[in-house]
């Protein structure tokens, strides 16, 4: 398992502290494309290893966290950066060359 | 994977004994959030709670604190990580899978319950046929089951379609688990006319709807491993896989000029008889109901059975499950084995390049006990295709006749005769079957040269073969899917 898991106590060192971009998955375990990502989000994590962090927030479990943003339905992918949201949400079960293309965008604008 | 442990960093969260109730407000998206607020001004903390039923001392704690490798409860088998004495029903424990798996968990230290109607044993008298393989009462089989392997199974005879009693009984019994058998199996059966498709659809898909509002109402945190079938899925022309219930993340649905992502939705389904299309009925009922109630259900596309072997069956004859070889109730590569021995040759349905996925019973009884080792979490609906392997009926005829030949000094033929059934005869297959093997760390034991061999060993014996043999004008197919009863006529005889 690559993808970092995340909970009220690390969300703020991992997902808003870093300079790079991070991949945030806010997810459900009663949602079946959330469960259907899990696999490709490891891949993801990586391919992407020491450049991003892929990451994922149980919904149910961390509720105040997820309210603090526009989840409005899960998955919902964000990319973080510098504590800002920088690209999302993307809704629903995303494929692996379109999450690769949101990540990248991201990473171009690194400097 | 490391053998046996794949459920090592599972935590509290999916374990059945922690106690959720009014600590957790599932589907953050949409629901009240009173409850939850309220607590979490209590207690303070944003993050959730939860108490284990099995270890109390520990009081209020984070579930995902403690992994099952941590946890005193949760003991090293073969299979994974078990919880000490786990409480599992079986739902069917009469029948053939049934009983076998009774008898598998309660050695491996599992406290076993179960209900069963004695519907099958009906359905076949009603046929006029028998299981070949002689059963004792259920009476009988309890008491063997005590004397010969030292354990004790907890029945109950009921109907799951009866609500109540078994709402009752799960609140007595707070299983951990269960396995839902109680379902007639057979697609003939459900093809003979109005009164038996009805039967089989009203008794198995209203017999998971009771299940599911029983397991709601009693033991919300209980895993339900549901049975369902290959067959539910049919097999597509376009030989397009046979995904594990949903699409993967990256299938995307292509039309005109645009694109949609289809991961996770539910795979289309294309049942082949009345009792398949109750199997699919089952699967939308449970995946609703771990929608709404966040019930957490592995529901098994189980390929074909074949076999009569694991050490529990075999160590005592009050002790063996049933076998069936009619038309209506026998599977089959086990019909196969019984035809070769009272020299009908093996029988194949139309051109029989049908393709079938295929698994041992004692390689069934592995898989469900690695997935009771591994519930799903809160709400989770999952999906495994449970077979070892895939084969074209024509290839297993062969093979059947070829160790009946060999082995067994038997004179086999093989024969081709009308389908009765409506099924593509000549088709791709391509179904995805990883999920056992790579998550829950199945191992495949048995294959199909040794278990033919166990079959024909058992079958036989001289009382045996003479059940078969007393049966042996039921079969060859009379029951048609165009609703006509006749004999299917030969095409083809192979040497
Ligand atoms: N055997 C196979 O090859 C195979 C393949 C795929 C799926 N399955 C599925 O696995 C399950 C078990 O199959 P099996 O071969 O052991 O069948 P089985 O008929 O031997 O076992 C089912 C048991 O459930 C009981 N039952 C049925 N309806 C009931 C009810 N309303 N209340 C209480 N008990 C009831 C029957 O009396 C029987 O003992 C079934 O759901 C079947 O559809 C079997």
């Amino acid at each position: 398992m690559n993808i970092k898991i995340l909970n009220d106590y690390n969300f703020e060192k991992e997902v808003l502290q870093p300079k790079t971009p991070v991949l945030v998955e806010f997810w459900a375990s009663w949602c079946p494309p959330c469960k259907m990502m899990e696999p490709l989000l490891d891949e993801l994590a990586k391919e992407f290893a020491g450049r991003v962090l892929v990451a994922k927030l149980n919904v149910d479990q961390y509720r105040d966290l997820a309210a603090a943003y526009p989840v409005m339905g899960v998955p919902s992918f964000f990319i973080f950066k510098l504590g800002k949201i920088v690209s999302g949400p993307h809704i629903g079960a995303q494929s692996k060359t379109r999450l690769q293309k949101i990540i990248e965008e991201q990473m171009d604008r690194v400097g | 994977m490391k053998k046996g442990m794949h459920n090592k960093d599972c935590t509290c969260w999916s374990c059945p004994a922690i106690n959720l109730a009014g600590k957790v407000d599932f589907r953050a998206c949409g629901q009240s959030v009173e409850q939850i607020k309220k607590f979490q001004d209590e207690k303070g903390g944003g993050h959730i709670m939860a108490e284990c039923r099995r270890r109390p001392e520990l009081g209020l704690y984070d579930p995902m604190a403690i992994t099952f490798q941590e946890c005193p409860e949760w003991q090293d088998t073969e299979y994974g990580y078990l919880l000490k004495n786990m409480r599992v029903m079986i739902l069917g424990i009469d029948g053939y899978l049934g009983w076998t798996l009774a008898l598998w968990l309660g050695k491996l230290g599992c406290k076993v319950s179960g209900i069963d109607n004695y519907s099958r044993r009906n359905w076949v008298k009603e046929r006029g046929t028998h299981t070949v393989v002689p059963i004792a009462r259920m009476t009988e089989r309890l008491h063997a089951a005590k004397e010969v392997l030292g354990i004790d199974i907890y029945f109950r005879e009921l109907d799951v379609l009866d609500k109540v009693a078994l709402t009752e009984f799960l609140k007595e019994v707070k299983p951990e688990a269960i396995v839902h058998y109680a379902e007639c199996p057979s697609a003939p059966y459900s093809m003979i006319d109005f009164e038996h498709a009805k039967n089989v659809q009203s008794n198995n898909v209203i017999g998971t709807l009771s299940t599911l509002f029983a397991i709601h109402e009693a033991v919300p945190e209980s895993t339900l491993i549901k049975l369902g079938t290959m067959g539910e899925y049919g097999a597509p022309l376009t030989g397009r896989p046979l995904f594990e219930g949903f699409f993967p993340a990256d299938a995307v649905l292509k039309w005109q000029d645009k694109e949609w992502s289809l991961g996770g939705e539910l795979t289309p389904r294309d049942p082949v008889s009345f009792y398949h299309i109750s199997k699919v009925q089952d699967t939308f009922n449970v995946y609703e109901a771990c929608k709404y109630w966040w019930l957490r259900s592995y529901d098994v596309m189980q390929g074909v059975i074949y076999g009569v072997h694991t050490d529990e069956v075999a160590a005592d004859p009050r002790l063996r499950t049933r076998f069936d070889i009619d038309e209506w109730f026998g599977t089959i590569i086990n019909r196969f084995v019984a035809q070769a021995i009272v020299g009908i040759p093996l029988t194949l349905y139309g051109a029989g390049e049908q393709i079938r996925g295929f698994i041992a019973l004692e390689d069934a009884m592995q898989c469900i006990t690695r997935l009771i080792a591994k519930p799903p979490e809160p709400g989770q609906y999952g999906v495994v295709n449970q077979m070892s392997g895939y084969y074209k009926l024509r290839e297993l005829a062969e093979t059947v006749a070829a160790i009946g030949k060999k082995s067994f000094g038997l004179d086999v033929q093989i024969q081709r005769v009308e389908n009765p059934r409506v099924e593509s005869e000549r088709h791709p297959f391509n179904p995805i079957f990883s999920k056992l093997p790579d998550e829950f760390g199945f191992v495949q034991k048995d294959n199909i040269e040794q278990e033919v061999s166990r079959m024909f060993s058992l079958l036989l014996q001289p009382n045996i073969k003479s059940r078969i043999e007393e049966k042996r004008h039921l079969i060859l197919p009379k029951t048609w899917w165009s609703g006509q009863k006749k004999e299917v006529e030969r095409i083809e005889l192979y040497k």
